[in-house]
């Protein structure tokens, strides 16, 4: 049985001043999962990258079976062994799955002509072997997520690949496919593969690991065991004890603000992906819409900022029916948002600070009077909610690609939260934050709530709707499976997650 | 940040998916209207319209004579247009997702056809009382050609994700110096290999700014143009002017095929043409094979659909693209050569915007060679058409006449953009992170 | 050690100011220009044929290639801004300044129509959007301009007002049907603007010819006479013998229009932001059609009246040949407004430059022979060498700072 004993020596890796990875040591014995935790930006997929030849480290060396390597590029590290599922799938959509698992090593027969039949037998025989089902003609873009990855697991196989790295592989999936995953690494290492394991989630880790390592900041802080409790894997990953829960006062539930009723939202392909959705959002209360990634939220989140036509159903914002209302209405008749991907939907990077700051009110007095902007009034503004908000700049005309991710996404809030709103819906509002913001920015959305605003949170980490939640709805293929007080189980809500209702087989 | 997104963002999440499909329909309905009112009921019931089939104006082999068709123009005109409206009809009423295209297509052929037969009509304005479709199809297969040659180096170029705006200027600059060749050498061999290698050139141009540099494809390619059309009609005045002898306007000579060349009606228009056009249609063959059949043609694909994906297993997107976008320069740097070749005299502007013609038969044949060729039939046929209809005392200005072809042009790309998928990763720039 | 500091502040501060990075560029444009001219004139490449024959061969060749090209370049500068001696002539003596200054005024005349154009194409720049259409609306500024001009007698109070509206409302028709055709249908603008300079060429050619704009009695593509109210009058009077017109003072006046208007509207915010982020441009309420229709509206408006200031200050008439090949301004247009980064004052600096190019480049012809046709080879280097920032700093090997934003953008077809 062919293995891989992998060990990684000093690696450092810098872009210009930043020094990604310092110095990371660790070894991969054969059959072995290994578990690489860290928080977003701690470096983890810069490590992975300079393993894979993607990117070339500036000091240190990597090792196989005791031998340097140097790869000049990831076909090298492929054909050393190494095998790669990336977070966002390196797959062409318009590919057939064959095509896709054979790229770059395509048997061919004369005059270089394809031999995709060899290549579909050859997925045929190691997806038999490793129990990963999939139909080799079938397109990519029109396979599940779970599929997807699977394709992508296969590529590495059929490459012959006996160390797999997986990058944060379950974010995409529900818990159920998380645990199909994990069956599927189990008969891997039974195989001899060994697995290097990105994630930043716990209980994963403690399901499988065989080893932990832990970076922060792009060092290594430390090792531990797959049976160290939670609390201290957390806090060695995040640098300091963390509270996962947020202080909420109990307040008194108003007036429904936001108003979803009957819903259908079409995804770009014209395929409905919300069905029929009706969901109800008080003042005073933060609703907290869990579900995995790509089951509807985004478009739905679209569709209440006015940036995604409704199909048909209403929603109504304080009283007044926004459906189908352009963008700019909807945000003066009270709506704040916090978009999902702030870089692209939230913010002009070349543009200042402060032209940012009003990016959703550039006409409200006193920013400007008769089609002429006040450039005073603008940056006075946002001389205050830097100061308010804690936004770190060097100046509020510099350029906001000049701030780190954390700070940009407090411009965002601040934007949102100092103008008169009835509801505020935040959509992965933490995603990619630092800890301290991400405590920040929970603070002000539960301080939005305390003053009888309306919050609808939509999240994909499980940490976080049980930390905002009033009540917590899940949504499942475009319905709402569920909703839940915070009480509820985490196992019962990630059945919810799946779609698995009372009285349904689903 | 680019337009494309605003068209993405806004448009798409507005538009419907059978907003496309309603489009289409209806301007298909104006079409059979126009057909029907104009040519059917603008005919008089006792005129006949005449098509003939026998070449003229041809040197050497000639295919056997086939007899004429004759026909009634309004009974002809108002059954072709009836059939328009009923594909209008239909398309309004089903909405199809698929073979919009396809049905648009026939409806334009079917209008042109229409078009003809009014035209000839007799008695009527017309001087001649027939048309000769073989003499259409053989007067138009150079344009045709020339604009195969622009689609295929577009195919070759946003195939691995970069757009060859520049093939106007490849044009140009093959044009000017197969001409000088040819005329200096008399081989049009030398002729081909000289327009491929400025081709190629400019095609490094265009790749070493837009993928070392990440410079704007598109600006990098309009300035390419307004560089080679000011560059040639310099030399043109300082060199072909004084000295006649690079600029003699030798045509290639035709080679006729035995046998095949005597086939009625095809056989002049296929076999009975010069080296460029069994080139062209060699080429066709060959990118349509090499790109869809082999290793390298899978390569090619997915450095233009998702190059991030293709460098994870070891393709080298940039050394790919650099070698597409010169094998793709050479390829409009000898279709330029072929315009020379079958039209005479170089002269500043003489490719008068096919280039850009090109680049949109390339769209509406959604990238790939094969439909390139149906594309560039279209295209090519009526750019010949409205400089040769004013023969037929069309009641209709030259100088409009001569704007439809452009006018198609934009109806098929503000009809197709949205329906048809580029490329994912064409036109953007490329950076190992 | 001083040595050192010195040269890396001098790297900093070369580096840091884009203005450089368009001086190094137009010193390139200018050395191939040079080349281009060695490479086609017999003299010189007889000259340095034979410097092998002779012992001060090398030296006669380069003596010869600096006498050509010199002698190029010089007509050029002093076609377009000053001749050194008339100049003292006029300084010594108190007469001839018109002369003197003749160079200067044909820029500034020239300049005009240019830098409208330009900053039409710049602000449709600044929303994202290339606007390579601008020649083509140019010229149906031109046409409707004339006719109104030529065709309506009124006084000139009102006819010179009218005929610049007219001109506007030309160029906003061509402008405005790219614009329509993106907005809902979603076609690239870049093939849409193309081909419509194609059709409006052929427009043209049937305005004047089939159409009542044809002077009469005419048998070519000739259009009648603007009438001597509809024209935009000399600054200095008809009789100081100097060109320049009130059409520079109308360009001033747009200059500042999109001074005020990118910087200082709402409206030109929304168009700034939409070119910057068209998604954020988006969720933050603004509405994407109407942006694209505006643009084209605006800087279809801009070309149209750079078409008719075109007529009214200098031709007086159409022909076939109004604004084709390399005369284009519109064409022009485009390669200044990126040449001025987008905003409205490196706008001006490259219409300046660029006209003094033609202006001297027509002086140029008509003394060494040399074609016109050199100017725009020249601009078409300068900007492919503006397009590509990070080349120049390294041919002049300045400090490259790493991941360099590219400056503009336009983006495939989907």
């Amino acid at each position: 049985m062919k293995s891989m004993h992998l060990e990684l020596r000093n690696i450092t890796k810098r872009f210009g001043n930043f020094t990604a990875n310092n110095k990371i040591s660790l070894t991969v014995e054969p059959g072995q999962i290994h578990c690489l935790l860290g928080e977003n930006g701690a470096g983890k997929s810069t490590l992975m990258n300079v393993l894979f030849g993607l990117l070339e480290p500036d000091e240190g060396e990597i090792l196989i079976d005791g031998e340097p390597v140097k790869f000049a590029n990831s076909g090298e590290a492929v054909r050393r062994g190494i095998g790669m599922v990336h977070q966002h799938f390196m797959l062409v959509p318009v590919f057939s799955v064959a095509e896709n698992v054979v790229l770059g090593f395509e048997p061919t027969k004369s005059f270089g002509r394809l031999d995709l039949e060899k290549a579909s037998n050859d997925i045929r025989r190691v997806s038999k072997e490793f129990g990963l089902e999939v139909d080799p003609d079938a397109i990519i873009e029109e396979l599940s997520v779970g599929i997807q990855q699977r394709v992508e697991i296969l590529k590495a196989l059929n490459h012959d690949a006996q160390l797999l790295i997986l990058d944060e592989p379950t974010a995409v999936l529900t818990p159920q496919e998380i645990d199909s995953l994990l069956e599927i690494m189990r008969s891997l290492t039974a195989a001899g593969k060994s697995i290097l394991f990105i994630t930043h989630k716990l209980k994963e880790v403690q399901a499988i690991a065989d080893v932990i390592t832990i970076i922060r900041l792009g060092e290594v802080v430390g090792t531990a065991l797959p049976s160290d409790p939670e609390t201290v894997l957390a806090s060695k990953m995040v640098g300091r004890e963390v509270n996962l829960t947020v202080a909420k006062d109990e307040v008194a539930q108003g007036d429904t603000v936001l108003e979803i009723r009957n819903l259908i939202v079409h995804d770009d392909r014209g395929i409905p992906v919300v069905n029929n959705v009706s969901l109800d959002i008080h003042g005073g209360e933060i609703l907290a819409l869990a579900g995995v990634q790509g089951n509807g939220q985004t478009e739905l989140v679209e569709a209440i900022a006015g940036i995604r036509r409704v199909e048909s159903g209403t929603i109504t914002l304080g009283g007044k029916d926004i459906t189908n209302n352009s963008p700019r209405q909807i945000l003066d008749a009270g709506l704040g948002h916090i978009p999902e991907d702030r870089q692209s939907n939230g913010l002009v990077l070349s543009m200042s600070v402060a032209d940012n700051m009003v990016l959703n009110t550039p006409r409200r007095a006193p920013f400007a009077k008769r089609g002429t902007r006040n450039l005073k009034a603008v940056d006075e503004n946002a001389q205050t909610l830097v100061k308010n908000f804690d936004v770190r700049t060097t100046s509020t005309q510099a350029p906001l690609s000049s701030l780190s991710g954390g700070n940009q996404q407090k411009v965002i809030v601040a934007r949102e939260l100092s103008r008169p709103i009835a509801a505020l819906v935040a959509s992965q509002p933490t995603r990619g934050l630092d800890v301290g913001s991400i405590e920040y920015v929970h603070k002000q959305i539960v301080n939005e709530r305390n003053s009888g605003r309306g919050v609808l949170i939509v999240s994909s980490e499980l940490d976080e709707v049980f930390a905002l939640g009033d009540r917590i709805a899940v949504m499942h293929n475009g319905k709402i499976t569920g909703i839940v007080p915070p009480s509820t189980s985490r196992s019962d809500v990630g059945l919810l997650m799946a779609g698995v209702t009372e009285g349904s087989n689903e | 940040m680019s337009i494309s997104e605003i068209t993405s963002t806004a448009v798409q999440s507005i538009k419907r998916p059978v907003g496309r499909s309603r489009a289409i329909g209806t301007l298909t309905l104006l079409l059979g209207a126009f057909t029907t009112l104009i040519f059917g009921l603008g005919a008089n019931s006792a005129s006949k319209s005449n098509i003939t089939f026998n070449p003229t104006n041809l040197i050497g082999v000639i295919p056997p004579h086939v007899g004429d068709l004759s026909v009634p123009s309004k009974a002809s005109c108002l059954l072709l247009g009836l059939c328009i409206v009923a594909i209008g009809l239909e398309t309004l009423l089903r909405r199809p997702v698929k073979g919009l295209m396809v049905r648009f297509g026939g409806s334009a052929v079917l209008f042109v056809v229409g078009l003809l037969i009014w035209t000839v009509r007799t008695p009527g304005p017309a001087p001649f009382g027939s048309i000769n479709m073989t003499a259409v199809l053989v007067g138009s297969s150079p344009l045709v050609m020339v604009l195969v040659f622009g689609a295929l180096s577009g195919v070759m170029c946003e195939r691995a994700g970069v757009v060859n705006i520049a093939i106007e200027g490849q044009f140009i600059g093959g044009a000017f110096f197969g001409s000088m060749i040819a005329s200096t050498t008399h081989n049009f061999i030398l002729a081909a290999l000289m327009g491929a290698l400025i081709g190629a050139l400019l095609g490094l141009l265009l790749s070493f700014l837009s993928l070392r540099y990440l410079s704007d494809q598109i600006i990098v390619g309009v300035v390419i143009v307004t560089m080679l059309a000011s560059l040639s009609s310099y030399l043109n005045v300082q060199v072909l002017s004084p000295y006649p002898q690079y600029n003699t306007g030798d045509l290639a000579p035709k080679l006729a095929i035995p046998l095949l060349a005597k086939i009625p009606i095809l056989g002049p228009v296929f076999f009975n043409q010069n080296g460029f056009f069994y080139l062209m249609i060699i080429l066709v063959g060959v990118i349509s094979f090499a790109l869809f059949k082999t290793r390298y043609g899978l390569h090619v694909r997915a450095v233009g659909e998702h190059p991030k994906a293709a460098e994870t297993v070891g393709i080298d997107v940039i050394k790919i693209r650099y070698f597409n976008v010169i094998v793709g320069g050479a390829i409009a740097g000898i279709g330029g050569v072929a315009f020379v070749a079958s039209y005479g005299q170089f002269q500043p502007g003489c490719t008068s915007g096919l280039g850009y013609i090109a680049l949109a038969a390339l769209i509406f044949g959604k990238w790939r060679p094969s439909g390139a060729v149906v594309a560039s039939i279209i295209f090519g046929v009526s750019v010949y058409l409205a400089n040769n209809l004013q023969t037929y005392n069309v009641p209709v200005r030259s100088a409009i006449l001569q704007t439809f072809p452009y006018l198609i042009t934009i109806g098929v790309v503000a009809g197709l953009i949205g329906r048809v998928r580029a490329p994912a990763a064409d036109g953007q720039p490329y950076k190992r992170d | 050690m001083s040595n050192s500091t010195k040269a890396s502040l001098w790297v900093r501060y070369t580096s840091k100011s884009p203005v450089f990075v368009t001086v190094f560029s137009v010193v390139l444009g200018l050395v191939v220009g040079a080349l281009v001219i060695i490479a086609t004139s017999p003299v010189i490449l007889h000259s340095w044929s034979q410097i092998f024959s002779s012992w001060g061969g090398i030296f006669h060749a380069l003596k010869v290639t600096l006498d050509n090209v010199g002698a190029a370049y010089r007509s050029i500068f002093t076609g377009s801004i000053v001749d050194p001696p008339q100049f003292w002539h006029a300084l010594t003596t108190g007469k001839d300044w018109a002369v003197a200054l003749t160079p200067i005024s044909e820029t500034l005349t020239y300049t005009a129509p240019l830098l409208i154009a330009s900053i039409g194409v710049g602000i449709a720049f600044q929303a994202g959007m290339f606007n390579i259409g601008a020649n083509g609306q140019a010229v149906m500024g031109g046409i409707v301009g004339t006719a109104a001009g030529s065709m309506l007698h009124l006084p000139t109070a009102v006819h010179v007002p009218l005929t610049l509206l007219a001109g506007i409302l030309g160029g906003v028709i061509a402008g405005i049907i790219p614009g329509l055709l993106k907005a809902f249908t979603g076609a690239h603008e870049v093939i849409i603007t193309l081909m419509l300079n194609y059709v409006i060429a052929f427009f043209l050619i049937y305005t004047l010819l089939s159409t009542a704009l044809q002077q009469p009695g005419q048998q070519n593509d000739v259009s009648r006479y603007l009438d001597p109210t509809a024209q935009l009058s000399p600054l200095f009077g008809a009789h100081s013998g100097l060109r320049v017109n009130w059409g520079i003072i109308i360009a001033g006046l747009v200059v500042a229009f999109a001074w005020w208007f990118l910087e200082r509207s709402t409206l030109g915010f929304d168009f700034r932001v939409t070119g910057a982020n068209p998604k954020t441009a988006q969720a933050s309420g603004i509405n994407a059609k109407v942006v694209i229709v505006l643009v084209f509206l605006i800087s279809g408006g801009l070309a149209g009246l750079a078409g008719v200031v075109q007529v009214s200050s200098t031709t007086h008439f159409l022909d076939g040949g109004f604004l084709v090949g390399s005369a284009g301004i519109g064409f022009t247009a485009i390669t200044v407004s990126l040449l001025g980064r987008n905003n409205p004052i490196g706008i001006i600096w490259g219409s300046l430059l660029f006209a003094a190019l033609n202006v001297g480049g027509r002086v140029m012809q008509a003394s060494t022979t040399i074609p016109l046709d050199l100017a725009t080879i020249i601009q078409s280097v300068i900007v492919l060498f503006v397009a590509t920032p990070v080349l120049v700093k390294e041919i002049f090997r300045l400090r490259v700072e790493h991941a360099e934003a590219v400056q503009l953008s336009v983006k495939g077809w989907s």
